[in-house]
């Protein structure tokens, strides 16, 4: 299991990373793990707003459906389409295969570092 | 909370990363490492194992065991014979289902019901209630065997490899049998949850569980959890207790006849007396068959039917999400999940399996009953309604060895047709016959069976007058049975015609003949319909009793389409009243020679069931029937009976060097006369009854649905060419016959030589008829076929009798007749069987060969040539201008 030291991460398992003002955000790869097959994704709109601890779309696994939750509240600027073909991204490269990027961000959850996020998945 | 029942190979799955949960009281491998999507897709690619250890397996043994099944269950066990399994519903009084499960049949005394691991304490006490009025017992045995599935095209070769290739079971579905696998004792059923056409269950020993586990791993299989089962049976649309049966989303119980399946499962027979559940079950199907014929008035009975449905918007429905019809809510999803598929290219046998993979949204929903197929819906998908549609299936298993994937709204491409311009369109006409004729006389070698090519004099008399005239006469009573012609100009087709009886009579050594019908299948059709019009005679005032028990050779074991109840017996087989299906047995075919009828296990047969008719023959021939061994035995047992045997193959063999039918005790011969004889192509019937015998009603009544009865015009144009084939066939059959035989078994013996899989018994030269079977690998038949014509041999691919049907064929059916006729020797067919193992083996392209070969051989041989017949023959062309 990979938990890379440049991204923060949230304790429903997204990860953020911000670059000049925006900021990517994806799922880890415990998360991954744990769903199994990613089958497809609810991504948002370009422009829609998101609110901090709010889901922002889904990911559907052969298994199960789960709520994807915004570690932050701001505006959607672009979101990664190529995961409506490819899902499966997700799960192949879950740190390469961001999901939205939101700019504007007014508010963000509390998040971990790589090490705490570490120590909660394996208290998980 | 109780601790978890493990199974057997609960150890391997842990070792194997498998990821395991409670299910159903068990802890149960819900995927593997790779993952359930990959899973999936090697299941329907190759082979994966199931542990269904969990399963609940429950032993009915005791006195009463039939009468108590057939109380608790749906299905007619009494129908079920020893070596098979059947489906079935364990059903409530009110016609819902406690569970649904499969009755295994594999010993004579005790039936084995498995039930869903999860309702098995449920069952055990329903079922308990209902034993006390039998004289029969229940155990439960889940602990006693491990039990795994393996699933997927690749499963029969994997098993095989540990049977020592020996048959695993009947290629039929829910076939069963017992064996060993190295030295361990197994059961193997040929039944699975994953709608794969090759798929088995196999029960061993606890102790041997692991061991047979990681052997069928070493062998090419993968482990599949619980995961990819549930998206492998949504896929086949199998039902799931719980979902698809049990209670519907609302709390309320869902009738058995919403389940598609149910059609199978569910018995009405008189056999099964007053059983759980029967009276609404009755309903039920009352209201089913309104519903099947469009009657939507009252569906009370059956509001509601489970039916596929496809997700046509991104997303996935998941059961219990609300369905909608024009925003009206008609239902609820009941399974669905996003199910992988392999993509393919090409149409028909050409289709190609890709690499590459692609998923889609599918699931089953119950809804309202009067929702049609194409009909679209709606789905609430978390608060957004997406669009979907009713299917008619989501996957096809009709051309194994493979599970086919139905992608919604995919249509096989249009036929071919015209530019539009007719003048143009008639003129390619004529240039692509010229181009067709010459390939395949001038540069194919033709092997097919079935065919043979027919001398120029009897090509040229079928394009002749008669042709295109009527010739309807029937012998008259009133005139001491002389035939009566209803119109003029007919006296030279009439002289013919006898002529052409008095041939064929002496060819087939019998009394009477029929020569009006136009092909085999049309001579069995008359035959059928006589023999049942015959033992109805007597009784006129109430609907005809149809035939039954018929006892034939099974298609798969080579029997003929023509004498099957999908062929030409299909309007004329009785349903047996207490198996459910058409009274006809099969011959049981020797152990060591699956072409060959086991005689003694026949005899057994014919006692047990005393059919009134036995068909003899085959389309995949290698041998001679038994007709006098039974005969000698129906006569010493005295069970009435009509032998019969359909010569179609083998007419033109009929003589000292194949078999002579009415010397050796059979009554009625049919034939297609194009096939080894030389005619061109109509059918034949002869009878071997005298006047005084009391059957020679029955030959009138053969001539009564001959004519009217299934011809009015009887193709006067090839009557008269057969008359031509049957004077060559009389004046050369000895040379012809003799030189059919001794070429199949010299091509046979040089096909082996180079090294081809031919099938048979070496000891008799591999055949004793006109054909040579070549083994070419499972499911590679249609291919390596494809490859030969490519080359300009044909020949047709054939499933052989362990495979599963024609797309799964592994083998070549080939007859010497044709090009015998064409002059081919021992010499040639040597060449021949080089050149085709160069293809077949070597891939090598051979036309060139093929093409010379065929070059030196284009005269007709065995037919009159001298030359007074020559001109006679260039002035009839004159004549007649052709």
């Amino acid at each position: 299991m990979k938990y890379p030291e440049e991204l923060q991460y949230t304790k429903s398992h997204e990860w953020i990373k911000t670059e000049d003002g925006v900021t990517l955000v994806g799922i880890s790869d415990y998360a991954q793990d744990a769903l199994g097959d990613v089958v497809f994704v609810n991504l948002p709109g370009e422009g829609d707003e998101v609110t901090a601890g709010e889901a922002f779309g889904d990911v559907e696994s052969v298994k199960a459906v789960s709520d994807l939750i915004s570690p932050v509240t701001g505006v959607v600027c672009a979101v990664n389409e190529d995961l409506l073909d490819a899902p499966e991204l997700l799960n192949s490269d879950p740190y390469g295969a961001w999901i939205m990027k939101v700019e504007n961000v007014t508010e963000t959850e509390a998040l971990l570092d790589a090490g705490s996020y570490e120590a909660f998945c394996a208290e998980d | 909370m109780s601790e978890l029942n493990r199974t057997q190979l609960y150890d391997v799955h842990v070792a194997a990363g498998a990821t395991m949960v409670d299910f159903g009281g068990w802890e149960m491998p819900i995927q593997y490492p790779s993952g359930i999507v990959a899973e999936h897709l090697y299941t329907r690619h190759a082979c994966s194992l199931f542990d269904v250890s969990h399963m609940g397996r429950l032993l009915v043994a005791g006195p009463d065991r039939l009468a108590f099944l057939q109380h608790v269950l749906t299905s007619n066990a009494a129908a079920l014979e020893l070596n098979t399994a059947q489906y079935c519903i364990i059903s409530a009084a009110d016609g819902s289902a406690v569970d649904d499960a499969y009755l295994y049949r594999f010993e004579e005394d005790r039936y084995m019901l498995v039930v869903n691991a999860a309702n098995t304490g449920k069952d055990l006490a329903h079922l308990n209630q209902a034993l006390k009025d039998y004289d029969c017992t229940i155990t439960n045995i889940t602990g006693d065997y491990a039990a795994i599935a393996v699933q997927g095209p690749k499963s029969k070769e994997i098993l095989q490899t540990l049977s020592d290739g020996g048959t695993l079971t009947e290629p039929m579905r829910n076939a069963l049998n017992t064996l060993t696998f190295a030295g361990r004792p197994v059961r193997i059923a040929k039944t699975g949850y994953t709608g794969e056409p090759l798929g088995y269950e196999v029960y061993i020993r606890s102790q041997d569980a692991a061991w047979l586990w990681n052997r069928l791993i070493e062998l090419g299989a993968k482990p599949a959890g619980l995961g990819a089962r549930d998206t492998l049976r949504l896929e086949a649309a199998l039902p799931l207790y719980g979902h698809e049966m049990g209670l519907d989303p609302s709390g309320k119980p869902m009738p058995i006849f919403a389940v598609p399946l149910a059609k199978f499962a569910v018995s009405f027979s008189p056999q099964k007396g007053d059983y759980i559940g029967r009276a609404a079950l009755e309903r039920q199907y009352a209201a089913f068959r309104r519903i099947m014929n469009r009657e939507f008035q009252d569906m009370t009975d059956l509001p509601r039917r489970i039916q596929p449905i496809t997700l046509l918007d991104r997303g996935v429905m998941r059961a219990g999400m609300p369905v909608y019809r024009n925003g009206k809510p008609i239902g609820w999803v009941t399974s669905g999940t996003m199910v992988p598929y392999y993509r393919a290219e090409g149409e028909g046998l050409e289709t190609v399996i890709l690499e590459e993979t692609a998923k889609r949204a599918i699931g089953l929903c119950y809804i309202d009953s009067d929702v049609l197929e194409d009909d679209q819906v709606e789905v609430d998908i978390r608060g957004k309604r997406l669009k979907a549609v009713i299917p008619p299936y989501h996957m096809r298993v009709d051309a194994p060895p493979f599970a086919r994937p139905i992608l919604y709204g995919l249509e096989a491409s249009a036929n071919v047709t015209g530019s539009g311009n007719r003048a143009a369109d008639a003129l390619n006409l004529l240039r692509r016959a010229g181009e067709n004729h010459h390939w395949r006389q001038k540069l194919c070698i033709n092997l097919i069976p079935s065919e043979n090519t027919p001398s120029r004099a009897v090509q040229l008399l079928c394009a002749s007058d008669p042709a295109f005239r009527y010739a309807e006469h029937k012998k008259i009573k009133s005139f001491y049975d002389k035939d009566i012609f209803y119109y003029q100009g007919t006296a030279f087709i009439d002289r013919v015609e006898q002529l052409l009886v008095e041939q064929m009579r002496e060819f087939l050594g019998c009394t009477e003949v029929e020569t009006r019908t136009i092909s085999g299948q049309m001579s069995n059709m008359a035959t059928f319909s006589a023999l049942m019009d015959w033992k109805n005679r007597l009784d006129r005032k109430h609907d005809p009793r149809r035939l039954g028990y018929i006892l034939n050779n099974h298609i798969i074991k080579g029997g003929h389409l023509s004498a099957q109840p999908m062929g030409a017996l299909h309007d004329y087989v009785a349903i047996d009243p207490v198996t459910e299906r058409h009274a006809v047995v099969n011959f049981p075919v020797c152990k060591d020679n699956i072409y060959r009828i086991d005689v003694e296990e026949t005899k057994k047969v014919i006692a047990q069931y005393r059919p009134e008719l036995i068909i003899f023959g085959k389309s995949m021939v290698l041998h001679k029937e038994p007709v006098a061994a039974i005969r000698q035995f129906v006569d010493e047992e005295k069970i009435p009976t009509t032998i019969m045997y359909d010569m179609a193959h083998v007419l033109g063999l009929v003589g000292p060097y194949f078999q002579q039918p009415f010397a050796e005790g059979a009554e009625i011969v049919t034939g297609s006369t194009h096939k080894t004889f030389f005619g061109p192509q109509r059918g034949v019937i002869g009878v071997n009854y005298q006047k005084e015998d009391l059957k020679y009603g029955l030959w009138e009544t053969i001539e009564a649905r001959a004519f009217p009865g299934s011809v009015s015009n009887h193709h006067l144009g090839t009557q008269l060419g057969l008359l031509m084939a049957a004077y060559e066939m009389n004046q050369f059959k000895d040379s012809y016959q003799k030189a059919v035989v001794e070429n199949a078994k010299h091509f046979a013996k040089c096909l082996k030589a180079q090294g081809l899989d031919v099938a048979g018994d070496p000891a008799t030269g591999y055949t004793e008829t006109h054909q040579v079977i070549v083994s070419v690998g499972y499911g590679t038949g249609p291919q390596v076929a494809n490859r030969l014509e490519k080359n300009n041999i044909i020949v047709n691919y054939q499933a052989t009798p362990d495979e599963e049907g024609f797309t799964a064929s592994g083998a070549l059916r080939m007859g010497v007749a044709e090009m015998t006729r064409f002059g081919f020797g021992k010499a040639e067919f040597a060449q021949l069987a080089e050149l085709m193992a160069d293809c077949i083996l070597r891939n090598r392209d051979v036309s060139g060969d093929v093409e010379r070969l065929r070059a030196a051989h284009t005269e007709m041989q065995y037919c009159f040539r001298d030359p007074q017949f020559q001109a006679a023959l260039e002035n009839l062309a004159n004549q007649i201008a052709l």
